[in-house]
């Protein structure tokens, strides 16, 4: 039972590392980036019920405050992002090019 | 045992005061309108003449002591010390000194005062008088200094300020080009200086190397290696002192404005060669033969000059080769031991050839900045005072008694003959019939005949500031002489006796009557010779054969270029082309390119798009976690 959530789990953080790599929108990666969170989530839920303690519970809720504060910063951050360029191609914001 | 003097100090101190000063005037209001010139003139003579009167009072000091014990000093400060070595920055004066720091001011503060003068509306003066009292300041550094070191800093100080004063009008560039000359001419004579010393100090420098130190030791030195520090330090002499074979920047000298060539390029630096010899003769003691051999190097100079003085037409390089000739009788007088008639022509030279200078400085502004004698004539009438005081100072030169350089230069003849050089006095008396000669070929084509000058009618005599000055230096130029006044003649040689620097040997009554009578008879055919030519009328003559070669210099200004600098120039030039960009370049533009392609292999890393870091990020955290694992599990 437990090895079926921790498949789904890793399922789900690979699917999220995928996105993040393949997708050029910059709003998709962002969901990918949840999605990648919401993988970890769902680990540590399974490695508490495993081991009947509560430190995965606590961990899962702190991700998701986490989360909830990230998602709130990282979207201004693309608005602004849109307001500069016009575009959420992520290929257009290469600044960093060496 | 030494005497302390406090007066030293401040007389080294106020010109450099002064050209601080001065400097700092002229930065402040070059922007502006700038100060005038004469208010630049009045504050650079001070430093001067109050140097003057200190060293009046620094031979009032002197005199005080016993005779035998004539040394005063003033240690400044520890200079560097390097192991066991003290070497003590200090100013020290001896009679020879005084006498030297006495011209050096006077002249000195006369051409300042005739400056003010020459330089009336000038917009660079405040440069002038800055670098003038700035060599003043190194002059008596380099007369005063307690050791060849402090005198080598004078001896580069004066070199310095001549180069910038030669090049004062640098609007023109030959007149940059001979500044550069006198530079690097003297660089070459100091390279021999600074061996010499290098090779005195590893000799017997190692107590100390004060001219007190060295002199007690020299007796240690072994011939050969006297007569190498001896020539070597000629050959430093020979730079600034313009003989032969380094003469050849003094006549570019004249390029620079007049009072300098009057008291740099005349009275006072380049009569240092000369201090020097004199200031070293403890070690020129221990050796003859150097001494002869600088005694031939300078009548073999004073004959080159007097020849070439006799065929110029500018009336400055007229004046510049007699210069060169009459240091030459110098040499001749400290070469061969006589210190005292060699340091007495220094100062006799000092005034009569400053008054020349001066006087032709006259004449030149008169004219509007016409140097060549072939445009002048009849100027006697126009320029009163400078033609009495310029025939007063042509009398001392040409060696017509009883004016100043009739006693000197017969000295230094008398010293040949009695060491048994009668052959250099031949030559002696042979340059001084020359030197009666060209000296009159000057004063009768400028100042008799009839005039060539296109505004003849306009030249009116210069400003009183210049003339003062002439008619002082006149009257120096008629009675420097009496001050060494041989026995033959009812003297007592008071400045002989006074300086002190060689045994006192029995008047060689014989020997001074012959040297009178030859230099009277050589020195009246002279300015017969003179006479008969250039009066009434002289006439621009076209020079062939000899004289024209002589006219030329010899071509040792083309010879010199040929043999030194263009290979020099040559050797630069193809190592700028080879060396330079293949050798010295080649592997530093190598390093340059591995840099440079190992750069660009690493930046391709950074793409710049957001993905292929999260790939790193993935592949790497993907590869830390197998480690870990590895390092847990298995």
């Amino acid at each position: 039972m437990i090895e079926h959530a921790l498949y789904l789990s890793v399922a789900l953080f690979c699917l999220g590392v995928l996105g993040v790599i393949t997708r050029r929108n910059v709003f998709v990666v962002f969901m990918a980036i949840e999605l990648m969170l919401n993988g970890a989530n769902l680990g540590f839920i399974a490695f508490a019920r495993l081991h009947e303690s509560m430190d995965g519970h606590v961990l899962a809720l702190l991700v998701m405050a986490v989360a909830a504060a990230e998602a709130a910063l990282a979207l201004a951050v693309i608005i602004l992002l849109h307001k500069h360029k016009g575009k959420l191609d992520t290929n257009v914001f290469n600044l960093l090019r060496g | 045992m030494m005497h302390h003097s406090a007066l030293l100090l401040p007389m080294v101190i106020l010109p450099l005061a002064g050209a601080f000063v001065l400097g700092v005037l002229r930065l402040a209001t070059v922007r502006e309108r700038g100060m005038a010139a004469h208010h630049f003139g009045i504050i650079a003579a001070f430093g001067p003449i109050l140097s003057f009167l200190l060293a009046l009072g620094l031979l009032v000091q002197i005199n005080g002591l016993p005779g035998h014990d004539r040394v005063l000093s003033q240690s400044l400060y520890q200079w560097f010390a390097v192991g066991e070595m003290r070497v003590n920055f200090g100013l020290m004066a001896d009679p020879l000194a005084v006498l030297m720091v006495l011209f050096v001011t006077f002249v000195g503060s006369l051409i300042h005062i005739y400056s003010i003068g020459y330089m009336k509306g000038d917009p660079n003066a405040g440069a002038f008088f800055a670098y003038l009292n700035l060599f003043l300041g190194a002059m008596l550094i380099l007369v005063l200094g307690s050791g060849p070191l402090v005198m080598f800093v004078g001896w580069e100080g004066v070199g310095l300020c001549s180069y910038l004063l030669i090049s004062y009008y640098n609007d023109d560039r030959a007149n940059v080009a001979a500044g550069n000359k006198a530079f690097i001419v003297n660089r070459i004579g100091d390279l021999g200086f600074i061996l010499g010393l290098a090779l005195l100090f590893w000799a017997i420098g190692d107590t100390g190397f004060d001219y007190a130190d060295l002199r007690e030791r020299a007796p240690e030195l072994t011939p050969l290696l006297a007569l190498t520090v001896g020539l070597l330090l000629f050959i430093g002499a020979t730079g600034k002192s313009a003989q032969l074979p380094l003469y050849v920047w003094l006549p570019d000298a004249m390029a620079g404005p007049t009072p300098v060539s009057a008291l740099i390029h005349a009275a006072t630096m380049v009569t240092a060669g000369v201090y020097m010899v004199a200031r070293f003769s403890f070690l020129y003691m221990q050796s003859v033969p150097a001494g002869v051999i600088i005694a031939w190097v300078g009548i073999l100079t004073a004959l080159l000059g007097a020849i070439f003085g006799m065929f110029q037409r500018d009336i400055k390089k007229i004046l510049a080769y007699s210069t060169i000739s009459q240091l030459g009788y110098m040499f001749v007088g400290v070469g061969l031991a006589a210190y005292s008639a060699g340091i007495f022509h220094v100062f006799t030279h000092a005034f009569f050839k400053a008054l020349l200078f001066l006087g032709a400085g006259s004449v030149i502004t008169a004219l509007h900045h016409q140097q060549d004698i072939w445009r002048m004539g009849g100027l006697k009438k126009r320029l009163p005072i400078t033609y009495v005081t310029m025939l007063i100072g042509a009398l001392a030169l040409a060696g017509v008694p009883p004016l100043a350089g009739f006693f000197s230069k017969d000295e230094i003849l008398v010293a040949a003959l009695a060491t048994g050089h009668p052959v250099i006095w031949l030559l002696g008396i042979l340059v001084a019939g020359m030197t009666a000669y060209y000296t009159f070929r000057l004063i009768f084509v400028v100042f008799h005949g009839t005039p060539r000058d296109a505004h003849y009618e306009e030249v009116t005599e210069s400003l009183r500031v210049m003339t003062i000055p002439l008619m002082i230096l006149a009257a120096g130029a008629v009675l420097a002489g009496f001050i060494n006044l041989p026995p033959i003649l009812g003297g007592h040689q008071l400045l002989s006796h006074w300086l002190g620097l060689e045994a006192h040997h029995s008047p060689h009554i014989k020997l001074e009557l012959l040297t009178i009578l030859a230099s009277l008879t050589v020195c009246a055919v002279g300015i017969g010779i003179a006479y008969r030519r250039f009066i009434p009328t002289a006439v621009e003559p076209v020079y062939h054969g000899f004289a024209r070669f002589a006219e030329a210099k010899f071509h040792v200004d083309e010879l010199y270029d040929s043999l030194f600098v263009q290979p020099l120039l040559g050797a630069g030039a193809a190592i700028r082309r080879v060396v330079e960009p293949r050798i010295v370049d080649g592997p530093v533009q190598a390093v340059v390119w591995l840099y440079r392609a190992g750069a660009d292999a690493v930046s391709a890393v950074q793409s710049g798009y957001v993905r292929v870091y999260a790939i790193y990020m993935v592949v790497g955290v993907g590869l830390l976690s197998f480690a870990v694992y590895r390092l847990l599990v298995g």
